[in-house]
């Protein structure tokens, strides 16, 4: 029996909690074996945002007693939406990151790509206890960014190294051993780097161009095939293992200075959502702000071109902040 | 899922064969021997072993992962390159990261050799000193390596060691910790034009494994070789190859990898910026980015890029012992804490 809290996931918030209370919903178990449609009502809540929480839900408590009819329609859609931690990339995705598709982040150096994948490691790994593929072929990658990560999410330390060992890193610096890894990722590896069955449930690329672009433009056509191998089984390991594979690419700028993806026409029709990130500011050789914009530039769901600007400080915010979740976990330990 | 032979690191000729004599997939190769395989595709006996041990190897699994917690232990027990400037140390989260690659760039004469040279002497800091005590390989493009400079480096390095002396270790330590020794233990190669400095880092692999002491490699600079370049798109692509060897070869190889840069201006619009040189793209190589730059009649260092710190703006001062901290009693406001001093002479617009 779990309770349910505010701030569990996202859009579970203090007010829809006394909601659900008081319309008998008390645990996970009630809220995922009811009839969202007419609770939606009950609560004056949009359908939607209710079925977008008891996704994330069941994707958190796999192990509940669920309706023969909840397994069906899970079957049917199977798509969960994993939350990226940050509200307002949450908002610029409609909800999170969806399972089943390719997300990818561009943008130029120091934008912000790396710092966004280490936050979705972290929340994925910590808040959704789920395991976490995590790919980086730039060096990029440093565990003490993400621990300080890990830190705004709780302060106990045995659960801080509980979510680190759920993120398996592949360190890969060329193509071919790019595709030997998610080739064999895909042919079991997947489920062995889970913790307790279940595969993991989101992959991470950072980054995909690096790798791609030595090889793109030469005589020999060999880079454009690689490409397109990678992408084929990029799609397959979302699919097939029904997992969330975020993906990021550098970008390319225009005579008059308008910045686009890398990687061409043939990749971009790839990713399922295309976010570009950018320092907010214009200045941007010698600027230092933390402040960056996140512009949604390809998405089946949301209008393009929808932006949103967030703090890479975010991740770095103290514990100790006026939020009743924060309070509750303390209460907690 | 079948896995196209086409993916696999074969030479094109290999895999045209492979393909034309109806290899498609792996699992097509598996269960053949080498001999087999030679007559049906037309390899040679050795280009036909080389290709089933490839395809063994991929069908094995998964390559090597290790947890974020395991590398967070691997973090902790790695040291960094400490310079004698404690602020450009914190700024940089502890130093040099080896490892990584770090970026320096600015304009001609800001310092940046001078920081590459310093580097060469601080990675040779005995461990009981707290340094790493390792070797330096220093690819100089531009002939701007003085040996002179690195003598004072050294000099000034050996005698701030031998005052913090307490203990026999460092005693010890010190006896080996001479300008002779440092200056025998940097490797210094010179490269004219880009083609000796891609044929040098073809090489590098394996004189880093015969000199598993090499904690430092320096290329100072690589804008240099590849400023005159005809073909634009096959600069950006060379370069892009050139950063995956350095990225791999600082992580299989444990050096920090220290590069040097040039700014150029960048017109977007009516507004001309300068910006680090070597096109955008190149951005991405280091995963620290520091740019020196003048204010007025002070030098800062800023990190413009870093995988896990806030971006920041120190001060420092080249003086004949090398690369230091700003001596704080020259500054005007002293009482006031630095960074607030450095933060408001960085926001001045560059002129
Ligand atoms: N602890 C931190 N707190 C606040 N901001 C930070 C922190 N660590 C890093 N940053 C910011 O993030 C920037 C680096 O972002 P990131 O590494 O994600 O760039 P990137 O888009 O991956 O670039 P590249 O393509 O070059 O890899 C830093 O320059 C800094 O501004
Ligand atoms: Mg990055």
């Amino acid at each position: 029996m779990v309770v349910l809290r505010e701030g569990m996931c996202p859009g579970l918030d203090e007010g829809l909690v006394r909601d659900l209370r008081a319309a008998d919903i008390k645990t996970v178990e009630d809220l995922v074996s009811s009839d969202i449609e007419e609770l939606a009502q009950k609560c004056s809540v949009s359908y939607k945002a209710l079925f977008a929480i008891r996704r994330v839900l069941l994707a958190q408590h796999t192990a509940f007693p669920v309706s023969g009819a909840d397994l069906y329609e899970e079957l049917l859609s199977s798509t969960a939406i994993l939350s990226t931690g940050n509200p307002s990339l949450d908002k610029l995705l409609d909800s999170g990151l969806y399972t089943g598709e390719i997300t990818e982040l561009s943008g130029g150096p120091g934008s912000g790509k790396s710092q966004v994948c280490f936050g979705v490691a972290v929340h994925i790994s910590y808040q959704l206890k789920q395991s976490v593929i995590y790919i980086d072929t730039t060096g990029g990658l440093t565990a003490r960014r993400l621990l300080q990560m890990l830190q705004t999410e709780t302060s106990n330390t045995e659960e801080q190294m509980e979510a680190l060992q759920r993120i398996h890193i592949f360190r890969l610096f060329d193509i071919f051993s790019l595709l030997d890894c998610l080739y064999s990722l895909c042919s079991g590896g997947l489920q062995q780097a889970s913790v307790g069955g279940g595969s993991a449930k989101a992959v991470i690329v950072d980054s995909v161009s690096a790798v791609i672009s030595p090889l793109l433009g030469s005589k020999q056509n060999e880079g454009m095939s690689l490409m397109i191998q990678v992408a084929g089984i990029l799609k397959t390991l979302a699919k097939d293992f029904n997992a969330a594979v975020l993906v990021t690419n550098h970008v390319t700028r225009s005579g008059s200075g308008e910045v686009q993806p890398g990687l061409g026409v043939s990749w971009s029709h790839i990713p399922r959502t295309r976010v570009l990130l950018e320092r907010a500011e214009k200045a941007t050789a010698v600027s230092r702000s933390s402040v960056r914009s996140a512009t949604l530039i390809k998405s089946s769901r949301q209008p393009c071109h929808i932006k949103e600007e967030f703090d890479l400080q975010w991740w770095s915010r103290s514990q100790v902040e006026p939020s009743g979740k924060r309070k509750l976990d303390e209460t907690d330990s | 899922m079948q896995r196209a032979v086409s993916s696999l690191s074969f030479s094109p000729s290999v895999k045209v064969k492979l393909v034309s004599a109806g290899f498609q997939f792996t699992s097509d190769l598996l269960h053949l021997e080498p001999l087999q395989l030679s007559k049906e595709a037309g390899l040679s006996q050795q280009e036909a072993l080389e290709v089933l041990q490839t395809v063994t190897r991929a069908g094995e699994g998964v390559s090597a992962s290790l947890t974020a917690l395991e590398l967070l232990q691997k973090e902790e027990e790695t040291r960094s390159i400490v310079t004698f400037s404690s602020q450009l140390d914190a700024a940089l989260g502890g130093g040099f990261p080896i490892g990584k690659i770090t970026e320096i760039c600015g304009v001609p004469g800001v310092g940046k050799t001078q920081l590459c040279l310093q580097l060469a002497v601080d990675v040779q800091v005995p461990q009981c000193f707290g340094g790493v005590g390792g070797q330096v390989m220093y690819i100089d493009t531009e002939g701007s390596f003085l040996l002179e400079r690195v003598i004072d480096m050294a000099t000034a390095a050996v005698r701030h060691c031998s005052l913090l002396v307490e203990d026999d270790e460092q005693r010890v330590a010190m006896t080996t910790f001479t300008v002779e020794t440092i200056l025998s233990d940097i490797f210094l190669v010179r490269c004219n034009d880009y083609m000796e400095l891609l044929a040098e880092l073809h090489l590098l692999p394996d004189f880093l494994l015969n000199h598993p002491r090499v904690r430092l490699l320096v290329i100072d600079s690589v804008a240099f070789p590849f400023r005159q370049f005809d073909d634009l798109s096959q600069r950006t692509r060379l370069l892009q190859g050139l950063a995956q060897q350095l990225v791999a070869m600082a992580y299989r190889h444990h050096v920090a990898v220290v590069i040097t840069n040039h700014m150029t201006t960048r017109l977007q619009g009516s507004q001309s910026q300068l910006v680090p040189a070597l096109g955008e793209n190149w951005g991405h190589a280091p995963t620290t980015r520091l740019l020196l730059q003048w204010a007025g009649s002070q030098r800062l260092a800023a990190i413009l890029k870093s995988p896990g710190h806030v971006d920041t703006t120190i001060q420092y001062q080249i003086s004949s012992d090398g690369f230091r901290d700003a001596d704080q009693s020259e500054l005007p406001q002293n009482k006031r804490p630095r960074t607030h001093a450095n933060q408001s002479a960085a926001s001045q617009p560059d002129s």
